[in-house]
């Protein structure tokens, strides 16, 4: 090509310049960047192995390879990686009750009589202290102590197995799965980190470089049953199906209730990410791309402390900051009256149509419109309105604080009195999975996605599908019981 | 469910005369509304699509033109899918408004037709080339959107374009893009019928219409900038090396859609030849030797990124369950793709000497 071109002589004028330029470039096939780009990687790479020694070894250690082989293999692959996160989900559930309990004793059990008292001794009157104490105060030191131990213990064993490069062999193992679905193999990493949160599920999409998938992830992630609904669904469970089987096979019968609802949950993740990929999303960008870096030894005490920073107290201070202002919402629509009822009893009142058509009641979507900072304070606030609504007396705290009960009978003994039923319990552990993520995610989504329009459908969409859900059901049971 | 009855009822205690007020008053608002109503809407659509049938009409006559073929009313019928009545009154029209004449029965393009024409193909190709590389829709969308994005985009927004796509010189299909306010270029090259056995060919343009003959062109994977020797030739067809994917079979009908130019005896090879990275078993090895045309835009971007550059060396380490993706070692990383990201990737094997 070189002996085609012919310097301009200065007297050419511009537009001759030009002409010879797109002369020159039609005779380049192909995109010129593209020939560019391809050039310069080329010249890098020669530069880089003549100037470049690597000490004589195998490019590989044959550790990586013999693991790889196990954790990617067509028997091991699926069992090892089941194994680990039914560990790592044991530990969680199992592991949190105790600092849970532990937090609680202190925020709740002695902080917050004494400041109780300290209000009323500084002399605050009766609305102050009961927004301050008994709304702010009491919201956030709930959404704290449920919220922060699970969280402690999931993501830096998360992030320890991340940093010991196994989860990326998880997202090559299940990608065939995602594919199908539109997805990217990635997603099943934001999944499990939904499992934990969704609000760091959300976060975790980043690893995605391409956008369609990204999207995808972030707006599916709600699916994910997070660490704040498995407490509202191991109690609902417990005490209305595990009550219609006999005695020895409650405990059996209720998990296998709450697994079924994580697992249609995982259902809907990859049922949703078909339909996206497949309508809205149809002409956005599609890459794939996935390193499968060496393993090696976690950096313990690093690991921990950039988890505990990094994801845990991010989601928490989030989460604090949602749970104040609700917390004095929840305190207010409880005890300011108007017209001889609390503004909480009205608004259970006017829900409660609805909330019958879906086989739920106004209660609990009250309470799902004002827990909305942390799914964790569902089944205090669902206590508390069901009380004032049935007017119940002689339980609870006093009339609109929040609480919870130690025994599982007494609570049911409430929710019955509240009109529950098995159908109630049903559909509250579906609206569970299927209502709007919790305002830390919703949050998230907006700061990620930059688009108002996204976090608009990942918010309206699992509610729509909610609704759907458990009308569905609903209907079916009455028709049919 | 009773509540929700009664309050439905209570709605019936309006009274109906009001209601039967308001919703007719909507209802007007709906159909007449400035801009956003029906009868505003129906008319803007109309006017859009008496434009595209304009417009469409130009686009066939300055294509005809530059490649010497003469345009008629019948053709024109053909091309817009109408009657001949019909086509000629949309010629009537574009005579009408000084866009064109009638010199001998035949339409002719005045200056002002000819330069919409190589407006609207401008933009269309320009747009093909922005779907193809920016966007994640399939080939198979390109030239029906196209079609319909000419005719919305106005000069300033080609430019836009154009300007945002780095000025490409060429669309997906081969075709050449005029520049702003430039003259139409006669299509390259010859039809692949017209060529003899045995001549050294590169595909410049594979024709996006009719639909189905397009569909089955790209099912067989043949695209503009591969290079193909002709091997068979025949009233019923031609029988061709490609170098980017074996043996191909066409027969004539398929063969008239695809455009070549005959490469000088001498000249190398385009295209980049070799095994596709997705065939090799594992543990295999191989060295890159390029990346077929055929993947373009952010794709090839990510795969340049990822290292897949000429000259690299590729070893096939480790598949996963299902068999896809499949894992290669690179550049010292283990990167895992797709199947069909690994098959845009060619690969020759590797010189034992400096292995």
């Amino acid at each position: 090509m070189a002996d085609a071109i012919t310097l301009p002589s200065p007297a050419n004028s511009a537009d001759d310049i030009l002409r010879e330029a797109r002369r020159l470039r039609e005779g380049i096939t192909g995109d010129v960047h593209e020939h560019l780009v391809e050039a310069i990687y080329t010249d890098a790479a020669r530069i880089a192995d003549r100037a470049v020694t690597r000490p004589d070894r195998a490019a590989r250690p044959t550790f990586d390879r013999t693991l790889d082989r196990i954790v990617t293999s067509r028997v091991w692959g699926f069992p090892v990686m089941l194994a680990l996160f039914a560990v790592m989900f044991w530990l969680t559930v199992s592991g949190a009750n105790v600092p849970s309990a532990m937090i609680a004793d202190v925020l709740i059990g002695q902080s917050y009589p004494w400041l109780r008292d300290a209000a009323a001794s500084l002399g605050f009157p009766w609305w102050l202290r009961g927004v301050l104490v008994d709304g702010m105060y009491l919201a956030t030191a709930w959404v704290i102590s449920v919220m922060l131990p699970p969280m402690a213990i999931f993501f830096p064993m998360f992030t320890l197995l991340e940093d010991f490069g196994y989860l990326p062999r998880v997202a090559f193992n299940l990608d065939h799965l995602f594919k199908k679905a539109g997805a990217h193999g990635k997603q099943s990493m934001s999944t499990m980190m939904g499992f934990g949160c969704n609000a760091a599920g959300v976060v975790a999409t980043r690893i995605i470089d391409s956008p369609r998938e990204r999207l995808i992830a972030i707006l599916t992630n709600n699916f994910a049953l997070c660490n704040g609904r498995w407490p509202t669904q191991i109690l609902v469970a417990t005490l209305f199906i595990g009550g219609l089987v006999p005695a020895h096979l409650a405990g059996f019968v209720s998990a296998a209730a709450v697994v079924g609802v994580a697992l249609l949950g995982v259902a809907l993740t990859f049922a949703t990410s078909w339909l996206l990929s497949r309508t809205v999303l149809r002409g956005e960008v599609s890459t794939f791309s996935l390193e499968l870096p060496p393993y090696r030894p976690p950096r313990f005490w690093r690991t921990l402390y950039t988890s505990i920073i990094d994801r845990t107290l991010i989601v928490l201070w989030r989460a604090v900051v949602f749970a104040l202002p609700a917390g004095a919402v929840i305190w207010l629509s409880a005890n300011v009256h108007v017209g001889g009822a609390s503004v909480a009893e009205h608004v259970i009142h006017g829900l409660n149509p609805l909330g019958l058509a879906l086989g739920l009641n106004g209660v609990i979507l009250l309470a799902y419109i004002v827990a909305i900072p942390a799914n964790e304070i569902i089944i205090p606030t669902v206590l508390m309105l069901t009380v004032l609504s049935a007017k119940l007396t002689g339980v609870g705290e006093g009339a609109g604080v929040m609480f919870e009960l130690d025994s599982d009978e007494a609570v049911k003994g409430i929710l019955t009195a509240g009109g529950w039923t098995v159908l109630t319990g049903v559909n509250l552990m579906l609206f569970s999975l299927l209502h709007n993520p919790c305002s830390t995610t919703i949050y998230t989504i907006y700061k990620e996605t930059g688009s108002a329009r996204w976090t608009a459908v990942a918010t309206l969409l699992p509610v729509a599908a909610g609704f759907a859900l458990t009308f569905l059901v609903a209907t079916v049971w009455r028709w049919v019981g | 469910m009773s509540s929700v009855l009664s309050s439905l009822s209570s709605a019936g205690s309006l009274p109906g005369g009001v209601l039967a007020w308001v919703l007719g008053g909507l209802l007007l608002a709906a159909i007449f509304w400035p801009r956003r109503g029906l009868v505003a809407r129906w008319r803007s659509a109309r006017r859009l699509a008496v434009r595209t049938r304009q417009e469409d009409a130009l686009k066939h006559i300055l294509k005809s033109e530059v490649n010497g073929r003469s345009a008629s009313v019948a053709s024109v019928a053909g091309v817009l899918k109408v009657g001949e009545d019909r086509a000629a009154g949309v010629l009537a029209e574009l005579e009408r408004g000084g866009l064109l004449s009638f010199e001998g029965g035949a339409p002719r393009l005045r200056p002002a037709g000819r330069e919409l024409a190589q407006h609207v193909v401008r933009a269309h190709r320009l747009w093909e080339s922005f779907l193809a590389d920016q966007t994640g829709l399939g080939e198979a969308e390109w030239h029906r959107r196209a079609e319909r994005q000419e005719h919305l985009l106005t000069q300033a927004q080609t430019e836009a374009l154009a300007a945002k796509l780095g000025h490409p010189l060429h669309d997906p299909h081969g075709d050449a893009i005029p520049a702003e306010g430039e003259g139409l270029a006669a299509d390259r090259g010859r039809l692949l019928t017209d060529v003899e056995a045995g001549a050294h060919v590169d595909v410049v343009h594979v024709e996006d219409e009719p639909e189905a003959v397009y569909r089955k062109l790209r099912a067989l994977g043949l695209q503009p900038g591969m290079s193909a020797e002709v091997r068979v030739k025949s009233p019923e067809g031609v029988r061709l090396q490609v170098a980017d994917l074996g043996e191909v079979e066409l027969n004539s009908m398929l063969a008239n859609n695809v455009t070549v130019v005959v490469r000088p005896a001498g000249a190398s090879a385009r295209g980049t030849g070799g095994v596709p990275l997705a065939v090799l078993p594992e543990g295999a090895s191989a060295r890159v030797a390029g990346l077929a045309p055929g993947c373009r835009g952010a794709e090839r971007r990510r795969l340049l990124d990822l290292g897949f550059v000429p000259g690299t060396e590729v070893v096939v380490e480790l598949k996963s369950p299902n068999g896809d993706p499949t894992a290669y070692r690179v550049r010292g990383a283990v990167i895992a793709l797709r199947r069909e990201q690994a098959a845009h990737i060619r690969t020759t094997a590797l010189e034992r000497a400096v292995a």
